[in-house]
């Protein structure tokens, strides 16, 4: 006998953030680093950003921590959200455990 | 796999087995058997918040950014087997996964294995045959285990969490799987927990993210100083993930026997806190040199290394509540960390 249910899933909302679309070439542009406070999340995202940028030709910035308080759970402070904003064109950021 | 949520989806066979393996085809259930979802039930779900809109969203959970409505949360509950009159319960409880300071999307991207704990107070715990006496934390009861159970399938489902893509703890925890309790407040010589928060509801519950619990016990003594050093040194270890973290909160689960003994000499609830504040501590300077990063507050980062450096940066953060039966056991339960507990009034 066959019956009929429901999904137990239901409706994707619209996400809070969209991320900015990737930039195709990075010569000249400039990089920051959002250091989420990991354990060698700084050292290890800042040599990727020097090697990304010597490879490319883009520069090495802006290197921040997250604000006061801020942690890898947490969002940066405003105040760190807008200096990037005004002071880079990528950020790397994210580094897990 | 998305889903509409109003559609129905075919079974060709009914049986338990052949149910157990439509679920785990699409990713679904969490590996226990489910009872069918099917438009009978669920409606009979729903008849516990008669009156509301079945589809209105409560709350968008992360990672999966599902939207969170009444019926999504009656689609669970069938499947873990609930009772309709919880359903309040699990209601309040989506609302409460979906407020920012809980950090839902956190919780669910750790490696640690936190899950939450959801805390039934009041009339409703009594109504919904709930157990906050022996044994509360075990298994023998369906409504702690269902609702408990129903609040996962909302998490795995509509939130996405599901480990690797949506849950990236390390090993996991028993209590993802059902981690819910009442609170005994026939047994406590406090008022009840949202009371001492200033929510004056008859019913009403608590979200916590936290670690299992890690039990503690005192057979010996009839001082509340002896049977809460138990307590603080179960707070203040290295191993847990609030050890660099100055916000972190701590539920503690007083057993009724310790809690009578603590109130028998007077003791009131912010005493505990402050008790524990003060004894749950360890060196500055074995904070500083077990961990490169300490996620504390300012003034934390000021005191000299000789300084006892208390578990968590204030007594706020040290949360009491009775629970259990007979014995001389108590708990802690560690949060997360990154996350604060959420108290709300039951609504349907």
């Amino acid at each position: 006998m066959s019956i009929h249910i429901y999904a137990p899933d239901g409706a994707v909302g619209a996400p809070p953030v969209q991320l900015a679309p990737a930039r195709p070439v990075l010569r000249g542009l400039r990089i920051g680093v959002l250091d989420n406070a990991k354990p060698n999340a700084r050292l290890l995202m800042v040599r990727a950003a020097e090697q990304v940028a010597a490879r490319t030709g883009a520069v090495l910035a802006l290197v921040t921590d997250k604000g006061p308080g801020g942690n890898a759970a947490t969002p940066c402070t405003p105040e760190v959200f807008d200096r990037l904003v005004r002071e880079v064109d990528l950020v790397f950021t994210g580094s897990a455990d | 796999m998305v889903a509409d949520a109003t559609e129905l989806l075919e079974l060709l066979d009914a049986s338990p087995e052949s149910v157990m393996e439509f679920f785990d085809d699409r990713g679904w259930g969490d590996g226990l058997p489910l009872v069918p979802p099917t438009a009978e039930r669920v409606d009979a779900m729903l008849e516990a918040c008669a009156g509301e809109d079945p589809d209105e969203v409560l709350a968008v959970l992360a990672p999966r950014f599902g939207e969170c409505t009444r019926r999504m949360v009656a689609i669970n509950a069938v499947l873990a087997g609930c009772r309709p009159d919880v359903m309040p319960v699990l209601v309040t409880s989506a609302r409460a996964l979906g407020r920012p300071e809980l950090n839902l999307r956190g919780v669910n991207a750790t490696t640690h294995p936190v899950a939450p704990l959801l805390i039934v107070h009041g009339a409703i715990a009594e109504q919904a045959a709930f157990n906050s006496g022996l044994g509360a934390f075990g298994p023998g009861n369906r409504a702690n285990a269902t609702t408990g159970r129903a609040l996962r399938l909302v998490l795995l489902h509509v939130a996405g969490a599901r480990p690797g893509p949506g849950d990236a703890s390390t090993q996991g925890q028993p209590s993802k799987y059902s981690y819910c309790v009442a609170e005994n407040l026939a047994a406590s010589p406090w008022e009840s927990y949202p009371r001492s928060l200033g929510i004056e509801s008859a019913s009403a519950i608590t979200l916590h993210c936290g670690e299992n619990p890690h039990n503690f016990h005192d057979m010996d003594t009839d001082r509340p100083g002896p049977i809460l050093d138990k307590a603080a040194s179960v707070m203040a270890t290295l191993g847990a993930n609030n050890a660099p973290i100055g916000q972190g909160e701590y539920f503690i689960g007083l057993g009724p026997e310790h809690a009578a003994t603590i109130a028998s000499h007077h003791w009131t609830r912010r005493d505990i806190q402050s008790y524990l504040y003060e004894r749950a501590r360890l060196p500055a300077r074995l904070y500083r040199t077990q961990f490169s990063s300490l996620a504390w507050f300012p003034w934390m980062h000021e005191v000299p290394d000789d300084h006892l450096m208390p578990a968590t940066g204030h007594p706020d953060n040290i949360k009491v509540f009775v629970v259990g039966g007979a014995g001389k056991h108590s708990c802690v339960i560690p949060s997360w960390g990154m996350t604060k507990s959420v108290t709300l009034a039951v609504e349907p």
